[in-house]
């Protein structure tokens, strides 16, 4: 670790904690606002989860809490506000590092190990995600874990880290697919210890939550079920309100097997490239997951320094930035305009949403049309060749 | 035997008279067939009764009887020849039913009136199911209506209130009966149900509220399992003990819910009035008139009823109450004047002291003596007492010596120390009000704690609640508050913050929680306090919560109105029992556009094929240079050419046919 990662690394610690410290309010707004926290992230559920924790209350019967047990029960352990925002900070502080780590498993790369993780300092969307106290954070940073120990060879750490993801936020478990082709051996193992892993978690789960299976709805089942219907950046919401009430359960089939279907398909098709195909799933899962946030997207778009060798290739990086320019201007603005001016309406905040879905998926398209060429050109860019799908 | 007696009834005709000979039956029972017409009619009411078979007597009949056409449970009995002199001898038959109407003067010219009821039922038959054909039943003064329902419901106690308006208590002081007869805004409806399991008795409990519905003429069959609660320290029956439970296997299940601001009307006095012996036609309640009920400032009708027994014996007893608050000056004047039109210029009463012009002046305060009539307030006076009562109608006046209340019986004034009169026969009375000072009334008593509670915040996807408790007596007052909200309010307990000028921490307040969070579709979130407000302070507990989207369909159809939030209940145990509500509320969600859902689908589903076809489209096929992709576009011929030659290669065919054809 040289002196230009430490202080990058420090830089993420400082600028999390500060404005944590220093906007005690900016915490409270952010936590309110529909890009940067949802029903199953947000941290004032997992305050009150805290909250009936310790009053005995029971945690899942009904109510607003639908986070993981476990992490309910971490949570209680700490009392201070400050301790609660220092351990927000550290694990978004090592996902940076990890991203730094991560940039040093590609020896061949042009870009110095230090930028990805500057570039997620940077990241505001990434930084507004961490000071709102989102519990995306927790399953980033277990991502990243399972990514970097993946690249490193490392499987149990990897599979455990899998585990965990998808414990707290269920779509994650589908990395699993892209991460057996990134790891070379023991395919077998990493499948077995993720089950396992994943059935302690289960089972640890139960047994804090007095022996009670109800909390699987509430976390899980809401996720998949898309039960409590608040506006946010995805494509769930506004078709669940809007749609027929006997075609609800259909349509709740197609969404999930939607975000199902482009897994196995880009493992397959980029398994010589795996870590580029587990970026493509985990944007694929960010675009179509029931309840996405900013946080989820910055995390995404901080994976986007490592295809530096790609950019020449990219179609419409021009417009994708647009419209993330276009979504994080206008969201909040149009969001205000309909729910507390009353001078415009829904339609406002779901085109926002349909624009986000349209910025990820150029990025999905154009990151998977630089690497078909990129693999033509057999490593050596030709930018001047026009191709086309046949 | 001789027939025919008709009663001309009519209000202009002063005298009513009666010629009754002779009864067949034993008893005269209330017979529901008949219409018993609106409260309104005033037009007469003939009834027959036949020689030979005159079961069906109106009760009406029966309350007009003289004193000296008695009845006795032994004239059936007797033979037909000693009927003569048990006519003479025995004391008419009484019925367990009770009227009273008190009136009280409030401060700033208000008016309370109280009409209260009381009856019970005949003995019940402890394990016998309405249903069954051979049981035999009988009603008296007790609705008929009323008890299959409560049998077949297994309802040992039932409690329904139907209140609309503001009751001031700030200047009124403390709610009629100490609060124990009123509800919130809306429609209030708990009930004590025996059942096995709690299953059991919200099945019981959704039947008795449609029928409920049916009788009374309200929305009652919208409350639903969204609506329903258990409430676990509020609203528990008085004696507990002694409540009843027919089949020693079951349980006791205390359930409750409300109708935010149901709009009472009407047609929700008039079953009221049918419940009644009298069915408004005669005693105090035939005081009651709609438009004059429902114009009042604040009222409150009111149905408890309870199973008592004794040993084997049950009875039904039942309270009906109706309650009002009226305005007497602006009554008066309606009165007088029921078309309102501006004052001529010599009425008005300016104050000259002040600027004034022929146009504008600063008004008089309102005049401090008064005199005015019930009949007047009313519109109608009381026709005669309820005769077939065991007490005869009672009016009483709860005054200062300041006034002077007076009964008028036909031309005849009379008045009492007490100021509480009996209304006797069939005369018709009315009762005078005089005043030299209108301020000047029965001190009310003090109500032991104000609540008031309000919505904060301004979006339309979260908010807060606010209730400010102010305790203005010298002893600490112990309450319960109760509070059922919609389960899409997704409420922060956690958020729960207590502001208060003399620095009270929570604990110090909340001595206990019940809470239970609301299930989506399926449960209130459900909250009830126990709280110690020390004397003289006020404090305001304050909570934050989410509100939901609701789907398309569930928004009822003026969705922009918002949605009505029933009010929290107070329970006060101690220094005194007392019962209150605070007014309820207006919840606005925010609203999707209800003309898109075509559009959503529509526009989603493009979104989601255009990012997976893409995708798809670009893993699957083959990149080439667009060089190539041309030389093969052009090499291999398209689908259209193809067709093309396909379909004239059959042209030419079938021309090869006919040709063949046209050959043979």
């Amino acid at each position: 670790m040289n002196l230009r990662e430490l202080q990058v690394v420090a830089a993420c610690l400082a600028s999390r904690f500060g404005a944590s410290t220093v906007f005690p309010l900016l915490q409270q707004q952010l936590d309110k606002s529909v890009e940067f926290s949802t029903p199953v992230t947000s941290y004032r559920s997992l305050q009150e989860g805290v909250f009936l924790i310790r009053n005995d209350f029971p945690l899942y019967s009904g109510g607003v809490v639908h986070h993981a047990p476990l992490l309910v029960a971490l949570m209680s352990a700490f009392s201070s506000k400050n301790m609660v925002s220092l351990l927000y900070a550290c694990a978004d502080t090592m996902i940076a590092f990890q991203l730094i780590a991560m940039a040093k498993c590609f020896s061949r790369s042009p870009l110095p190990s230090w930028v990805p993780g500057a570039l997620y300092v940077i990241n505001p969307l990434v930084l507004l995600s961490t000071v709102s106290k989102s519990s995306v954070v927790f399953s980033n940073l277990a991502i990243s874990t399972a990514l970097l120990s993946a690249l490193q060879g490392n499987s149990i750490i990897a599979a455990m880290a899998i585990a965990v993801a998808g414990y707290l936020s269920l779509y994650p478990l589908l990395l699993v697919v892209p991460m057996l082709a990134l790891l070379q051996k023991d395919k077998l193992k990493t499948v077995f210890i993720t089950a396992a892993t994943l059935t302690a978690l289960l089972l640890s789960s139960y047994k804090i939550n007095d022996e009670n299976w109800n909390y699987l709805f509430s976390t899980y089942g809401v996720i998949i079920t898309f039960s409590k219907i608040i506006p946010n950046l995805g494509l769930w919401w506004y078709f669940f309100v809007e749609l027929f009430e006997m075609f609800i359960p259909f349509f709740k089939a197609v969404f999930n097997l939607f975000v199902v279907s482009c897994i196995i398909p880009f493992s397959l098709r980029f398994h010589k490239q795996p870590f580029y195909a587990f970026i493509l799933c985990l944007s694929w899962i960010t675009l179509t997951k029931s309840y996405p946030t900013l946080g989820d997207g910055g995390f995404l778009l901080s994976f986007v320094p490592f295809f530096r060798p790609l950019y020449g290739y990219f179609r419409y990086s021009v417009i994708s930035t647009l419209l993330f320019i276009h979504v994080t201007v206008l969201s909040p603005i149009f969001y205000h305009l309909w729910v507390d001016l009353g001078s415009g309406n829904s339609n406002f905040f779901y085109a926002i949403s349909l624009v986000y879905a349209l910025g990820l998926a150029t990025v999905l398209v154009d990151l998977v049309w630089a690497m078909l060429r990129i693999e033509y050109d057999k490593g050596t860019p030709n930018l001047k060749l026009k191709m086309t799908p046949l | 035997m001789r027939t025919s007696f008709v009663f001309s009834w009519a209000l202009l005709v002063a005298q009513t008279y009666a010629n009754v000979t002779s009864i067949d039956e034993e008893l005269i029972i209330p017979n529901e067939t008949d219409t018993a017409g609106t409260v309104f009619e005033t037009c007469p009411i003939v009834t027959t009764s036949s020689e030979t078979d005159s079961t069906s007597e109106s009760l009406e009949a029966g309350s007009l009887f003289n004193d000296t056409t008695e009845l006795d449970g032994a004239v059936n009995e007797e033979g037909e020849g000693d009927r003569v002199v048990l006519f003479e001898n025995v004391e008419p038959i009484k019925y367990p039913f009770q009227e009273k109407l008190t009136l009280k003067p409030l401060p700033r010219n208000f008016m309370a009136a109280s009409f209260q009821f009381q009856m019970s039922s005949n003995n019940l038959t402890v394990g016998e199911a309405e249903s069954d054909f051979d049981a035999y039943r009988h009603y008296t003064v007790f609705p008929k209506a009323l008890s299959p329902i409560l049998e077949y419901t297994q309802t040992r106690q039932l409690h329904i209130r139907f209140t609309h308006g503001r009751w001031d208590a700030e200047s009124w002081g403390q709610l009629p009966h100490r609060g124990s007869k009123s509800g919130g805004n809306g429609v209030e409806l708990w009930a004590v149900i025996e059942a096995s399991n709690k299953n059991e008795a919200f099945d019981n409990w959704i039947s008795l509220a449609n029928s409920l519905s049916g009788l009374f003429c309200s929305s009652i069959n919208f409350i639903d399992i969204e609506k329903t609660t258990y409430p676990v320290l509020s609203f528990q029956p008085a004696k507990k003990e002694s409540m009843p439970i027919f089949n020693s296997s079951n349980h006791l299940f205390l359930i409750r819910a409300a109708l935010a601001n149901e709009p009472i009307c009407t047609e929700n006095l008039t079953p009221f009035l049918k419940l009644l012996p009298t069915r408004g036609r005669a005693g105090i309640s035939s005081l009651l008139d709609g438009h004059k009920v429902f114009d009042s400032n604040w009222h409150s009708l009111s149905i408890d009823v309870e199973t008592r027994c004794e040993g084997i014996h049950c009875k039904y007893y039942m309270e009906e109450y109706i309650e009002m608050v009226f305005n007497v000056p602006s009554s008066l004047a309606r009165a007088d004047k029921p078309i309102p039109k501006p004052l001529q210029e010599d009425a008005l009463m300016c104050d000259e002291s002040k600027p004034h012009d022929s146009y504008e002046c600063f008004p008089l305060p309102q005049r401090k003596e008064t005199k005015f009539e019930l009949s007047k307030l009313f519109g109608k006076k009381i026709i005669g007492s309820s005769l077939i009562s065991e007490y005869p109608s009672k009016v009483c006046a709860v005054v200062s010596d300041a006034w002077n209340v007076l009964i008028s019986v036909g031309d005849v004034f009379y008045s009492t120390d007490d100021n509480c009169f009996t209304v006797k026969d069939k005369e018709l009375h009315d009762l005078h009000f005089e005043s030299e000072n209108t301020a000047d009334i029965a001190e009310p008593d003090k109500a032991p704690i104000f609540v008031s509670r309000s919505l904060t915040g301004y979006g339309q996807d979260s908010g807060g609640l606010r209730v400010v408790f102010r305790n203005p007596g010298n002893e600490t007052v112990t309450a319960v508050y109760f509070e059922s909200l919609p389960w899409y309010m997704r409420l922060y307990l956690s958020s729960l913050k207590l502001e208060s000028e003399v620095g009270l921490e929570i604990e110090d307040v909340i001595k206990s929680t019940f809470y239970l969070p609301a299930i989506d579709r399926e449960r209130p979130t459900h909250l009830e306090f126990s709280l110690s407000i020390p004397a003289n302070t006020s404090l305001a507990l304050s909570y934050q919560f989410d509100k939901a989207l609701l789907k398309y369909a569930e928004y009822p159809p003026d969705a922009n109105h918002g949605f009505e939030i029933e009010s929290a209940v107070v329970t006060v145990i101690e220094p005194t029992q007392y019962e209150m509500r605070t007014s309820t509320l207006l919840l606005s969600l925010s609203t999707p556009d209800f003309s898109m859902p075509y559009n959503v689908i529509i526009l989603t589903s493009t979104i989601m094929g255009l990012a997976f076809g893409t995708l798809y489209n670009l893993m699957v096929k083959r990149l080439v240079t667009i060089e190539e992709a041309d030389k093969k576009s052009s090499s291999r011929r398209g689908l259209k050419s193809r067709l093309l030659s396909f379909f004239s290669r059959i042209k030419r065919n079938g021309g090869k046919v006919d040709v063949e054809k046209k050959q043979q």
